[in-house]
């Protein structure tokens, strides 16, 4: 036997072979079919630039898709969906060689090739899929978990796939029974199949078998081809696709803006107003449910889904289908408003689309996250609530009475004791208005209304400002003339009141020529870093915890203080704030000053960094009476108690009094305090004489 | 049939008692870094207004109307955000502190202008106090000055038989009344006209809806006469109200030492206040 001369014949057994490519036509054809109906679709969105930055939309195509980055964070669902993906790509080369093989005059299906690749690797690669496949049936039928949408479609698709994985075994089971394949070993699960066999069968029934069953197999795998772009399989290409044309700003700047002269419509109630990625988006997802999973006002039990949503959507626009095309306003040539009205609108109080549910999202974008396949939820609700608050003046009443305040005040916090400079009392802190040059500043402290306004957070720009003060940092505020950002506006739905704010604070800021920024407000932070380039204002940015990292790093600030650190004999846990962590992607500074409190123990809650926990306080929550029962920040406490520290530190004035009242409320008789990263930070390195009141 | 709704910018009520201050020369508050806002009371005005617009069916003109400084062009903006149709501005004339009664002949002069270029209003709708001074006298004045019967503290206008349904608060319940028009409400708050979050399209469109300037001098009031103002009281001095509190702690190693030492003192406060 020379296995440089190991080759099996092709279409061994079968006769009318012709069949093969005849019946092939017809499942391209509806295959290219069905792509080609989703693809029009899509093209009927509004534009979007996703084909921009080739270089790294490649790597992150590599890492997501082709490496599964995402897909195999989930432990067991990341094994199963690894063995059946890896076994599908494998197969499908191995049918690939075999046409090769046949219809081309490169006979490569031979040798040490078709020894250890045709038919070792193939026949392990086969099993891969047989046992991922079970894998996930075992979850879906017998454990099933609530993340999971369970239709007959997706059970029909594990059952296809055992059925051609299965036949595939049997049909070499049998020729290498009935031929003696002198090459069995090389392909041992066959081998198996044959060997069971040869004892209960004839060669005859055995051969009957094999026609019977390849025809099956055949079949069954056009079927399946064909089914594809019309099932979730379709994810086999969209999931690819919508990674590579993901969201490559980061989560913190996935908003869009809006043209407010020329926009027919404010926010989105039609399909036919999403981009033609939002429509790819829907088409991408394959229902598994983490978004849905990871949400934090799902796991208190509102009625928000993320993945209902999305499949919602995906529902209302396949069945909208062609009427959608007609009367979108699509490319920008539809006739506009009166032809989209006639389409169903997208909120909808029946459907996952409900105000109810939109009004519950705290915009912490864990469900953009955890979506293997970089679907953008966040947005898309963010763009209902548009709809709902610009153009039907329907939402919440906490947040209502947020939105009047910021009209009139420019604060969100109606009925506040302080004013924005009280919190200065005895620090002699510079204004930028009284200054003689406000250029002499080298940093622009933004204080933010939740460190301005709200008593409990005022200790900690107090404590911000005396650290920068120790380091030696010439910095100066806006005092009274400092506004919002615009960012719960902007969350709610309410782009005109954030596009106002954000403009007003660019001109105040353009006057003194600031050029560097430091807050202790992650969602300041974000708005300058991520939003407010778009309405001619660049910065430099800084998280408070990341300029006193720097500060610490460079030595300017010591960190050898005289300063009581009594808390330093604590164990703390990091909350990571939303819009500092997953939006931005800052996890060290904070946890690196924390270091510094002399001492201390870091321990870390199950849900932390990129999966971190909402308090509950983004997307305007913050101002939103929750029901007793259904409190985000609750939720999040008892994580926090859980860890047994006795310190939880934050680094965001929402994130700190959200979690306050939920450690007051779970802490029971434990003394569990919430505290600012600075303020503990000014606690171990201030100076005693000068230890934050 | 056609409404009037008077507004009257305020400071903002909401202003942080630290930044409240006084000007004891003009006998009033000190802007400050507060912020300026339609008093609320003119808001539920407008939007009692606009339901009863919307329950009539759509064949009313409203007009809302402000006698103040410039800044208030902000409150009639916002009144037409919230689709009041038209709005008038009558310019103050660097008085500032004008009293009920001067006000009542500034609104009731632009009211006699407006109807005799537009034909007269049938309604005329004051809020029933201000935020700022809580008078609560110009309603009242101004229908004097304009001869038309008054109604107070009404929450609601429903289109009636003919004429129009009040329903009014009283101190013993809920009074529904006919009226005829023409007539003037002074408007108090319920929990159904809390004013309305306008639409960010009709935000935009106020800016295309007419806005009337008018001066004193346009309406022939003699300005003088008008600062002189023509009230029965006068102000004779504002101030903030302090209250200074002492505290002192009751001594002592056990509770009943630290009992004995607060009844002692509190004899000897009692004894001092005599």
């Amino acid at each position: 036997m020379d296995p440089t001369q190991a080759t099996r014949e092709v279409f061994w057994n079968i006769e009318y072979t012709w069949l093969v490519y005849v019946l092939m036509v017809p499942t391209l054809a509806i295959f290219g079919w069905g792509f080609w109906l989703k693809i029009r679709r899509w093209r009927a969105g509004q534009p979007a630039v996703r084909f921009d930055r080739l270089g790294e939309r490649l790597q992150l195509f590599l890492r997501n898709a082709v490496g599964q980055g995402r897909t195999i964070r989930s432990r067991y669902a990341g094994v199963f969906h690894t063995l059946v993906y890896t076994g599908f790509i494998v197969l499908f080369l191995a049918t690939t060689v075999v046409a090769i093989h046949h219809d081309t005059p490169l006979h490569i299906m031979k040798g040490h090739f078709y020894l250890v690749f045709q038919s070792l690797i193939v026949d392990v690669f086969g099993l891969f899929v047989l046992v991922g496949v079970a894998l996930a049936a075992i979850r879906r039928w017998i454990s099933k978990p609530n993340l999971l949408v369970y239709t007959d479609e997706a059970s029909w698709i594990l059952v296809t796939i055992f059925v051609m994985a299965l036949t595939g075994f049997m049909v070499e089971g049998w020729r290498i029974a009935v031929t003696d394949d002198p090459w069995a070993a090389w392909s041992p699960i066959g081998n198996v199949f044959a060997l069971a066999s040869d004892p209960l069968m004839s060669d005859a029934a055995m051969q009957t078998g094999h026609v019977v069953i390849w025809w099956f197999h055949l079949v069954v795998a056009f079927g399946f081809i064909a089914w594809v772009p019309f099932s979730k399989m379709s994810h086999v290409f969209t999931a690819p696709l919508n990674i590579f044309t993901a969201n490559l700003d980061g989560y913190g700047g996935s908003l869009k803006t809006i043209d407010f002269e020329t926009a027919e419509r404010f926010g989105i109630n039609h399909l036919g107003d999403f981009t033609w990625k939002d429509l790819l988006d829907f088409d991408a997802c394959t229902e598994c449910g983490r978004c849905t999973d990871v949400c934090p006002a799902n796991t208190v039990g509102k009625s928000l889904s993320p993945r209902d949503i999305i499949l919602d959507l995906q529902g209302l626009m396949h069945r909208q289908g062609d009427q959608f095309l007609l009367n979108g306003n699509g490319n920008g040539n539809g006739s506009g408003a009166n032809a989209s009205d006639e389409l169903l609108p997208i909120i909808d109080q029946k459907t996952a689309v409900s105000p109810e549910a939109l009004f519950a999202c705290t915009t912490c974008a864990a469900c953009m996250e955890a979506c293997p396949v970089h679907i953008e939820q966040m947005p898309k609700i963010v763009d209902a609530r548009r709809y709902l608050v610009m153009e039907e003046a329907d939402f919440p009443e906490g947040m209502m009475d947020m939105m009047n305040s910021l009209e009139s005040r420019q604060h969100p916090f109606a009925g506040t004791q302080f004013s924005r400079v009280d919190w200065t009392e005895g620090l002699d802190i510079d204004v930028m208005a009284e200054m003689d040059d406000p250029h002499e500043a080298e940093v622009l402290m933004w204080v933010g209304c939740g460190g301005a306004l709200v008593e409990r957070n005022r200790n900690t720009v107090r404590a911000t400002a005396k650290l920068l003060r120790k380091a030696g940092v010439k910095f100066a505020i806006l005092g009274r003339e400092e506004s919002c950002t615009g960012d719960p506006a902007r969350r709610v739905g309410n782009e005109f009141l954030f596009e106002m704010l954000a403009k007003g604070n660019v001109e105040t800021m353009q006057r003194y020529g600031v050029r560097k920024v430091v807050t202790s407000c992650p969602h300041c932070f974000n708005s300058f870093r991520n939003e407010y380039p778009h309405f001619g204002g660049s910065y430099e940015v800084y998280h408070h915890t990341q300029f006193l990292d720097q500060l610490l790093e460079s030595g300017r600030l010591d960190g050898h203080g005289a300063a009581d650190s009594s808390s330093g004999s604590s164990t703390i846990t990091f909350h990571d704030p939303c819009y500092l962590g997953r939006h931005n992607g800052e996890y060290e500074a904070p946890r690196n000053l924390l270091a510094k409190v002399g001492g201390a123990r870091q321990v870390e809650m199950e849900r932390s960094r990129n999966t971190s926990f909402c308090c509950g306080g983004g997307g305007g929550m913050a101002f939103v009476d929750e029901p007793p029962d259904q409190r985000v920040n609750q939720e999040r406490a008892q994580e926090a108690v859980d860890t047994g520290a006795d310190v939880v530190a934050v680094g965001c004035p929402f994130c700190a009094t959200m979690l306050d009242d939920g450690v007051n409320a779970r802490r029971g008789d434990r003394e569990v305090k919430v505290r600012d990263v600075a303020e503990l930070l000014w606690d171990a390195v201030g100076d005693s004489d000068q230890t934050v009141p | 049939m056609k409404l009037l709704v008077c507004l009257k910018q305020i400071l903002d009520p909401d202003v942080p008692a630290r930044d409240f201050q006084i000007d004891p020369a003009v006998k009033a508050a000190r802007r400050g870094g507060a912020n300026l806002v339609t008093n609320i009371f003119c808001e539920n005005a407008v939007e009692t207004a606009l339901q009863f617009r919307e329950a009539a069916g759509g064949d009313v003109k409203i007009t809302a109307l402000c006698y103040g400084e410039s800044s208030a062009e902000d409150c009639l903006r916002k009144a037409m955000a919230m689709t009041v149709d038209e709005a008038c501005l009558v310019e103050r004339d660097g008085n500032t502190n004008p009293d009920a009664a001067a006000v009542g002949r500034v609104l009731a002069a632009a009211i006699r202008r407006l109807e005799q270029d537009g034909g007269p209003f049938d309604a005329v709708l004051v809020g029933r106090e201000s935020g700022d001074w809580g008078v609560g006298q110009t309603g009242g004045l101004l229908a004097e000055e304009l001869g038309r019967p008054a109604l107070g503290f009404v929450e609601s206008l429903q289109p009636g038989n003919g004429g129009v349904t009040l329903r009014r608060q009283t101190d013993v319940g809920i009074e529904v009344a006919e009226a005829e028009p023409p007539f003037l409400v002074t408007i108090t708050n319920n929990e159904d006209n809390v004013p309305r979050i306008p639409k960010t399209r009709d935000v935009m469109m106020s800016y295309r809806k007419p806005l009337q300037k008018l001066s004193l001098a346009d309406l022939e009031l003699d300005s003088e006469e008008i600062r002189a103002g023509s009230s029965i009281f006068e102000v004779e001095e504002i101030f903030i109200p302090t209250d200074e509190v002492e505290c002192e702690l009751a001594e002592g190693d056990t509770l009943e030492e630290r009992v004995d030492q607060l009844a002692k003192r509190i004899h000897e406060v009692v004894a001092s206040i005599g």
